[in-house]
Parts: C-alpha cells; structure tokens; sequence
C-alpha cells in the first residue's frame, strides 16, 4: 500500500457540506458578475448597497419582492414534487401558462360572484396544470418515455397557445394594449400591502407537501418507489401508479402557480406571464436540494436575485443576464455536488 | 410543381439545423454522456455566428468561430461531466440557461438586424436545371451537402466500421470494460463530448447564416431539444438522426406552406406542429413496436459517471 492521503468517494453527501457547496456556487457567481460590472465601470458595491436598499428600505421595494416569492416557491415545490418519484418536471413553465390560461378562461367567460369565481379560478389553473402534464406522464409511466423532454417540449406549445389566445381572439378591444386580455377584475385579496394570500397559501402547500412527504404511509411508498424503485416494487408497492400521481401533482401545482400570478398580481393573461418561472423552479428546487420546506427558503432566496436583475435593469442588466447567472449557479451547484462525495482519508485504511 | 420544389427546399433547410445538432449530440451520447445543454450551445453559436460576420463578413469564418465558441462551452461541459463526473442533467440544464442568457444578452445590440452576410446558394450547373428537384437539391448553400452527406458518411464510417469507433462505442456502452481494454475513458468522453458541442454550436450558426438568417432572442425555440429527442428517436446513429431532421424539416415546411398559403388555421397553431411532431414520435415507435425498442437501444451506460474504484 502507498503511504500518504488519497481520495475517498462516499456513497452519500452531509447536508452540511452540501449546504455549504451552495453558498459556495452563489458567492462565486456573484464575485464573477462583480468582476465583470467592475470592468463595465460600474461599481459592484454600489450596485449592491442599492440593491439592499430598493428592495429592503421601503414598502414598495417589499411588495415587489414578496410577489416574486409566491410563483418561485410554488414551480420549486412542483419540481421537488416530481422529483421525489425521480421524474425530471422541466415543464412548469408550460404548464405554469396554461394555468393562467385556464383561470383566464374563467375570469373571462363565467359570470358570478367573486367569491365562487376565485375558487372557480384558481381550481381551473390546478387542473390546467395537471393536464398539461398528463400525456408526458402517461407516456413515461406507460412507455417509458423521457419525460424530461416531453415536459419541455410542452413549454412551446404552451406559449404558443397563450400568444395566440392574448394577441387574438381575447385581445383587450377596449384598452390600448394589443397583447394581452382585458383586465381580469376577480382578484385574490391582499394579504399585506400588495403582496395577496397567494403567499401565505403556497408556504402552506409547501408544508403541506412536506409533511405528507415525511409521515404519511403514502409519503413513504413514493419516496421509496423514486430512491429505489426495484426495492419498491419487490415490497409491493404500485410504483407506476406513484409515478402518475406524484408528476400529476407536480404539474397541478405548477398550474395553481399560473392561476395564482394571474389572479393575484397580472390580472391579465399575456404571452410574458411566466417569465421563466418554471426554468427557475428546477434551480430553486435543486438549491433545496428537493426538500419541500426547503424550496420555501430557496425560493426566497431566487426571488431575492431576480428582484435584483429587475432593479439593475437600468444598470444594463437583463433578465437573460440573471438566466445566466443562474445557470452558472446551477452548473457550480452540480459540480459542488459532486465534489461534496469526496473526503481525503488515509491510504490503506478503507472506510464504509 | 412549384409548390413541391418549395416544400422540398424548406424541408432541406430547415433539416439542416436539426440535423447538425443532432449529429453533434450522437457523438456525446455514443460515448455516454447525455448534453442537455444543446440549446443553449446553439443560441451561443447563433449569436457568434451573426458577431463575427459583423465584423468580417465572412459565413465561414462565422460559421468556424462558432465551432470554436462551442467548442470551448463544450470542454467546460465535459470537464464537469467526463472529468469531474457532476450530474449530467443538471450540468447540461445549466449549460442551456447560460447559453441562451448569455447569447440573449451579449447580443442585444444585433438583435432584429439581419446577417450582413450569409452563405450563398450554389447552382451545381445541369443538374439545378432539373424539374422539380433540381433548384431544392442543387441550388442551396453548400453547408447543406456537409451536413447531409459529408458528416454523417464519414460519423457513420468512423463509429461503425473503425477500431476507433469501436473503442469509443464501448466507453458509452461498458466503461469499465473499456477500461480494462486500456482504452483512456475519461479522455475518450472529453474529447467526444466537446467536439459534439462545437457541432451544436455550428447548428445555431447555420441557422442565423443560411436559414433565418437574423438574430433576435429565443430564436432557437427549443430547436436544440428537438435534436435531443431525434437522436433518441433515431437509435442514436448518425444517418438515421440526418433521415429524422428530414421529417421534421418537412413538418415544419408544412406550417410554412400553411402560412404563405393562408390556410384557415391560426399561424401560432402550425407553429405548434415540430413540437407536437416530436412528442408523438417519441411516444408512438415504442407503443407500436416492441422490438424496434431493443434495437434501437441507448448506450448501456448513457448518462452514468464511471468510476473506476467503484467497478
């Protein structure tokens, strides 16, 4: 045996260094994006020092912040959901529009009072959602066809959709816009300033998922049927029927997400609507490391850089700059990942 | 007639992006590494393409520095993913976001103009002067025969009937018995990996300097995934993807003829069809045809990191 340190890979990851492998990607993405506003000639701690303030120091700056909270928490916990049986949701997004679609649809067409519309609304989103992920569930529960890609595909079809129905047959033929529908007048309420209940709900469906997750009987068949699904199925657990619940949850979940942007703070449906929710869901679940009381904190967090790109956007930033950002977060966070398996042990002693 | 030599063209053209990308996204996976990040690559090579001509208005020298662009987005990749052995799905999602910001931001300022220079159509003489076939198979760019004949005979040649070929298919199918073969895994990946991202990247070129031929954001439109899925559908060979990018070059020609002809359905809807084209083809082989699964199986270790301790 040789004499000194080598690696040793471990079968699993401490939370802790994880954790810490996160903070690590985020710090050095924004020292880099730092490093490249200083060469630019602003000054990054200016940016950063007025960033703190615009959305800390005033109400204005807390409404808009807490508004990206709620759709960011709610595709993080879809795509943790489908996570748990190992099924990749990379189509929130989609399915994120056609839950506004679909709340459209009944802010638009259905008269009554506000009371039974909102429900009405917002019921209609969950099942936009589910539908929208049924045909890539199937096919991957039935098939075995990647739902990855299905799930993605969808997204353009979905926008599609979404642009042709705001730009043209419900375009607003009152107001001056020609891209969007008229303003959807049910509303969700207001919660705090002008952050509506859509917040306090999603933190409720995230701890909801959560402690099912982790005690219920059904919690347990589903986490075994996505960790091992061959073990699963020996114990007799309907694995494929897990698979089809859980990514019809994922989807319904991210479908509630559309409604709730749509009721509660566009009002009313045009093609721009997600804004990359979706996409950035994948991110903030895979910070949580698919934790679904983690998504709360990491989908914070997700809000906390998108608010920011918002504000800089004077400064030359653009949304696109923090889609890149957060795919080198991302990229750092796998690599991290990766690396966290890794302790330097002593040659000749063979641990685990 | 006119109208079938305007379908065959749009379809060669509009194959042709597919096909490449496709091509460069067979060459990762043989070896074993699923590269989700093909989009983005696109976007960058669309972007640097259309940069380059602006400053020198040649498409080849566009075209090649979006191969070197990929190229170099694709040894991160592969570092990450051949080297290190992060997850691959996460790395190539992550490679998809940056692309596409980093192309949508970088090339704000050429966003909407068109290319000022783009590769031209060369009449072979004689044979552009046949019916029908002769201005859509004779009269196009000449990146079109590399893409259709050159690339995927000699990617066809080199996997199928070389002993390199062979090495590098038993690094995507048995990395550990390849291992023990002496053949370098971790540098067979890398090399593969990286060099199918420079293809990617070329596709996004080829798109903005001889089929669109302009910039603007998100125009890649989910075209690198559609490629992702193409290989799956073709059995992840080279001249299968090329037949596969055909079809989806003629269902997107349909929506295009369905447009300049005014059909009564809304353009948004014919824009729907690769889309829907794609998952249906995803779907449909493996219900109608249990064998044609087996054959045109994945390589055994598509997507899994190789560690030689843990053999």
């Amino acid at each position: 045996m040789r004499q000194g340190l080598r690696l040793q890979r471990l079968p699993s990851v401490q939370p802790g260094v994880a954790l810490g492998m996160r903070a690590l990607a985020i710090a050095i993405v924004v020292l880099a994006a730092s490093l490249v506003l200083l060469a630019a000639g602003e000054d990054p701690l200016a940016l950063g020092a007025q960033l703190v303030t615009a959305t800390f120091s005033s109400t204005f700056g807390m409404e808009d912040f807490g508004l990206l909270v709620i759709p960011l928490i709610l595709t993080g916990l879809s795509v943790a959901v489908g996570q748990q049986v190992g099924a990749w949701n990379i189509g929130a997004e989609g399915q994120f529009l056609l839950g506004a679609f679909a709340a459209t649809t009944v802010g638009l067409f259905v008269p009554g009072p506000a009371v039974l519309i909102l429900p009405l609304m917002i019921a209609a989103g969950a099942l936009g959602g589910l539908v929208w992920i049924l045909v890539p569930t199937l096919a991957r529960a039935f098939a075995g066809v990647n739902e990855l890609i299905t799930t993605l595909l969808l997204n353009f079809v979905a926008a599609l959709l979404v642009y042709y129905v705001s730009t043209g047959p419900w375009r607003d033929r009152v107001g001056m816009s020609n891209s969007s529908t008229a303003r959807i007048t049910v509303e969700v309420p207001e919660f705090w300033g002008l952050v509506h209940w859509g917040l306090p709900i999603a933190i409720v469906m995230a701890l909801a998922a959560a402690a099912t997750l982790a005690f219920s009987r059904w919690g347990y068949e589903v986490r075994l049927s996505g960790s091992n699904p061959s073990a699963a199925a020996y114990a007799g657990i309907a694995v494929r029927r897990h698979i089809v619940t859980v990514m019809l949850l994922s989807g319904l979940i991210a479908g509630v997400a559309g409604a709730f942007e749509l009721a509660g703070t566009v009002h009313r449906l045009q093609g721009g609507i997600s804004n990359n929710f979706g996409y950035l869901g994948i991110m903030v679940a895979v910070l949580a490391r698919n934790s679904c009381v983690g998504v709360i904190f990491t989908g914070t967090l997700m809000a906390f850089i998108l608010n920011s790109g918002i504000i800089l956007q004077t400064q030359g930033i653009t949304t696109s700059a923090v889609l890149a950002m957060t795919g080198a977060i991302l990229f750092l966070t796998a690599i991290g990942d990766e690396l966290a398996h890794y302790r330097i042990a002593r040659a000749g002693a063979r641990g685990s | 007639m006119e109208l079938l030599t305007g379908i065959l063209a749009t379809t060669l053209l509009a194959g042709g992006v597919l096909a490449l990308a496709a091509l460069g996204e067979v060459l990762a996976e043989r070896v074993g590494v699923v590269n989700l990040g093909a989009e983005g690559l696109m976007a960058m090579g669309a972007m640097t393409g259309v940069a380059t001509v602006t400053a020198v208005p040649s498409p080849a020298l566009g075209f090649a520095a979006a191969l070197v662009i990929g190229a170099l987005f694709g040894a991160v990749f592969a570092l990450a993913t051949a080297t290190i052995r992060a997850n691959q799905v996460l790395c190539g999602l992550a490679l998809t976001l940056i692309g596409t910001g980093l192309a949508n931001t970088i090339g704000r300022s050429y966003s909407g103009m068109p290319s000022p220079a783009v590769f031209e159509h060369v009449r072979v003489p004689l044979l552009s002067d046949i019916p029908i076939l002769g201005p859509a198979l004779f009269s196009q760019n000449v990146l079109l025969y590399l893409i259709y004949i050159i690339l995927p005979v000699a990617l066809h040649y080199l996997l199928f009937h070389t002993r390199h070929g062979l090495n590098l298919r038993a690094v995507g199918e048995n990395p550990a018995a390849a291992d023990a073969a002496g053949i370098p895994v971790g540098l067979i990946r890398f090399a593969y990996v990286t060099a199918g991202a420079a293809l990617c990247a070329g596709a996004g070129a080829y798109l903005t300097l001889a089929f669109v031929p302009s910039w603007s954001d998100g125009m890649v439109a989910g075209r690198g995934w559609i490629a992702v899925s193409l290989v799956i559908f073709a059995g992840y060979r080279p001249v299968n993807a090329v037949l596969a990018a055909l079809l989806f070059g003629l269902i997107t020609s349909i929506g295009f003829v369905g447009q300049a002809r005014n059909w009564p359905v809304a353009a948004p809807f014919l824009s729907m069809l690769p889309y829907l084209g794609t998952i249906a083809l995803m779907i449909v082989p493996v219900l109608a045809w249990h064998k044609v699964r087996r054959l045109m199986a994945a390589p055994a270790a598509l997507g899994e990191p190789y560690y030689r301790d843990l053999r």
